[in-house]
């Protein structure tokens, strides 16, 4: 087959899958989830075949045309799009599996699988846009879908608030976003990618454009980075997106979602190459990022939540490589985080599901580690991915990232401490669920007595979770194949010298995991501990939704309510004083209307008194 | 007697019929009332007619127009207090607020 039947079968078969799963089997559960994971399948087969052809080519039809510029909507075809497409079909068909486990007595199944495909859809539109106005749309529909997702136990609170935050969140970023796309567009006068990374593709700055404007550029589309890919100060949605069904975040974290703000860079990077102060500020807020979400997964007890604050800093350590300017790192290390913590969620939602607690040391002290051994096989292939433990596919990726920040040695050192508290915190979660200790002095909710319907592990569970360990630990070896269809012709192999400090460092922190919460009769409650007051810190998140809270929000809802009050006091009550008062009057005034016709007599003799008087005395 | 003092008779008469008229509250009585004020009427009419233009007529003309209209009027108003005492069993003024708005 063709490369335009493959591209257009790969980005549309969810679309339909979507609409037809949401219009015509809502509620006819089982058929709605067979057509979006069918949609989902053919989706992959589609991305696999072009992942083999690897061609560069466009395929697009016109839109619209505003003056001279033609609007195109269609699918650029290389080897950043293509790879990434398949990564994003590959994990939402296993996640689409999984589900089908996980969701499986959801009164809502049939809307959850239609939205997964939406969420697919928009992803993989976003991904091989061709225009830039496409990637803003599809980047939107990306939004939107994880709201729809996030609050989709919409009949819980904390859910609903959670994709409500989410939006605005990202919102803000895309505001910057959006004003980064007009400049752009009024700088090259095209919306069209394939152009725009011409412009820009020759090494030094275009001549026909400032290079402030450049860098303005540049920092406008990273505020829409920031917001989408949960960097420092707009990460704190991604914590709360846990809110949503378990699959959910496994997708929202790995492939999608928060992969979009990375993939962005990625995709603009010969633009962003040109802003070389932006680039500085990329890495600085990436590593800060990374460091300040590693500190908070220390102590988090929740599974998921941990997941969540690895992701930011993982998402931090992408933006570290594409900001240090190695669009290999950045996009390599996009690549493996991606199988790794979508397995990583899976296997959270098989603990969580067994255990009934989110609780890292309630699932451990319920035994669910034993219990379920293929989820404990996979939450190891992803912990030690996640770990950055050679060789599997984490360690590569995070190795080149280091690699590439030669030039900035203050934020290398602070990449070393967050790869170093990674492997820390990946191995106190590993421990404390595969080692529990159950006379240390930690509190925990009493293990559920269900032993009689244990959940024994389906194949819907095991085939995901197989598949995707066995990418967490090879892909590391894939690198250069990754390298090769990004147009890079050497990609720098580092030698066991330049490994080892990372090696060591990663391995520090499992030691240091294993001697807090490892070995036998281990405290478990880790060094952070010792240091309350870090502790209530960190236990707080830095106090930063706080800050938020007492601040933005507050003055947020502040404006609201005097809106509010402004609507219903002044303009409602505006309208409503004309209608009562008319009303009231006519009340007062009937009240004269007795019926008593000799009153009636007594106000015409008045009347007609008062007229003779007038008449007399005038 | 000067057409001043027959004036000021039929005032008083018509005063009185009038706070019959506003005050009682049997429809009797406020017909009674109404019968003074026409007679106050009537006098009027026949002191100015006796004192101001002697030989002209129209006043007793009027008069006589007044006493038949009076005769309709009690007929049907009598009537009309018999129909309701009929449906009501009561001819209390303060009773009848059908007018009520």
């Amino acid at each position: 087959m063709g490369y335009e039947t493959l591209s257009l079968a790969c980005v549309l078969a969810p679309l339909v899958g979507f609409a037809v799963a949401l219009v015509g089997f809502r509620t006819r559960h089982n058929v709605a989830a067979a057509i979006a994971t069918v949609s989902g399948g053919i989706s992959v087969a589609a991305a696999a075949m072009l992942l083999v052809q690897m061609p560069h080519a466009v395929v697009e039809a016109r839109w619209f045309t505003i003056g001279q510029t033609p609007i195109e909507f269609g699918i650029l075809l290389d080897g950043k799009t293509i790879i990434m497409g398949g990564v994003v079909a590959l994990i939402t068909f296993l996640i689409q599996l999984y589900s089908v486990w996980y969701m499986k007595t959801d009164p809502g199944k049939g809307r959850f699988f239609a939205f997964l495909a939406f969420f697919e859809w928009s992803m993989l539109a976003f991904v091989f846009a061709s225009s830039l106005l496409q990637t803003f749309i599809f980047w939107e529909l990306v939004g939107l879908a994880s709201f729809l997702l996030i609050g989709f136990w919409y009949e819980k609170p904390s859910a609903v608030a959670a994709a409500k935050k989410a939006f605005l969140m990202t919102r803000i970023g895309d505001v910057g976003l959006f004003i980064g796309l007009i400049l752009l567009f009024r700088a090259t006068n095209t919306l069209d990618l394939t152009q725009i990374l011409g412009i820009f593709a020759p090494e030094g700055a275009p001549a026909s454009i400032a290079p402030d404007r450049v860098e303005l550029i540049a920092l406008l589309l990273f505020v829409g980075v920031i917001g989408k890919s949960a960097q420092f100060p707009l990460h704190t949605w991604l914590p709360d997106a846990m809110e949503g069904p378990t699959p959910v975040s496994a997708l929202l974290h790995s492939a999608t979602m928060v992969a979009a703000g990375v993939f962005l860079v990625a995709r603009l990077h010969p633009l962003f190459l040109d802003a070389p102060a932006t680039m500085n500020l990329i890495v600085a807020v990436a590593t800060f990022t990374a460091l300040l979400s590693s500190t908070m997964a220390m102590v988090a007890r929740d599974m998921k939540r941990i997941l969540a604050f690895s992701s930011i800093s993982q998402l931090g350590f992408m933006l570290m490589g594409l900001g240090a300017g190695s669009l290999f790192a950045g996009f390599f290390h996009l690549t493996t985080h991606a199988f790794f913590k979508a397995l990583l969620f899976m296997t959270a939602g098989s603990y969580i599901h067994c255990a009934h607690s989110n609780d890292i040391v309630a699932i451990g002290r319920a035994g669910a580690a034993r219990k379920l051994p293929v989820t404990t096989f996979g939450l190891l292939a992803g912990g030690l991915a996640l770990a950055g433990i050679p060789p599997l596919a984490g360690f590569f990726s995070k190795e080149q990232i280091i690699g590439a920040m030669g030039h900035y040695p203050l934020f290398k050192t602070g990449a070393y401490v967050a790869a170093f508290l990674t492997a820390y915190y990946t191995f106190r979660m590993i421990f404390l669920i595969m080692r529990p200790n159950v006379d240390s002095a930690i509190e925990s909710e009493a293990p559920h007595a269900e032993e009689h319907h244990a959940p024994h592990e389906t194949w819907f569970l095991r085939v995901p979770i197989l598949v995707l360990s066995l990418l967490a630990i090879g892909t590391g070896f894939l690198g250069g194949r990754i390298g090769h269809a990004l147009g890079i012709e050497h990609v720098h192999e580092a030698s066991i010298g330049a490994m080892a400090p990372a090696i060591i460092i990663a391995l520090t922190g499992v030691v240091l995991a294993w001697l807090d919460f490892g070995r036998r009769g281990a405290r478990q409650v880790g060094f952070i501990a010792s240091v309350p007051a870090i502790q209530k810190i960190l236990e707080n998140r830095w106090y930063i939704d706080a800050v938020y809270n007492a601040t933005i929000v507050r003055l947020a809802v502040g404006v609201a309510r005097a809106c509010f009050t402004t609507e219903t006091r002044g303009l409602d009550g505006a309208a409503d004083g004309v209608a009562y008062g008319t009303s009231g009057a006519g009340r007062i005034i009937a009240r004269s209307h007795a019926g008593r016709f000799q009153s009636y007599v007594a106000l015409a003799g008045v009347i007609v008194a008062a007229l003779t008087l007038y008449i007399a005395l005038r | 007697m000067t057409v001043h003092g027959w004036v000021f008779f039929s005032l008083m008469l018509f005063a009185l019929g009038l706070y019959a008229v506003l005050s009682r509250r049997n429809l009797i009585a406020i017909l009674i009332g109404i019968e003074l004020m026409l007679n106050a009427a009537s006098i009027n009419f026949i002191a100015f007619n006796r004192f101001v233009a002697d030989d002209a007529a129209i006043g007793r003309i009027i008069v006589l127009f007044i006493i038949g209209l009076a005769a309709a009027e009690v007929a049907i108003a009598l009537s009309i207090v018999l129909n309701v005492y009929r449906q009501r069993h009561e001819i209390d003024a303060e009773a009848l607020d059908e007018l009520k708005g």
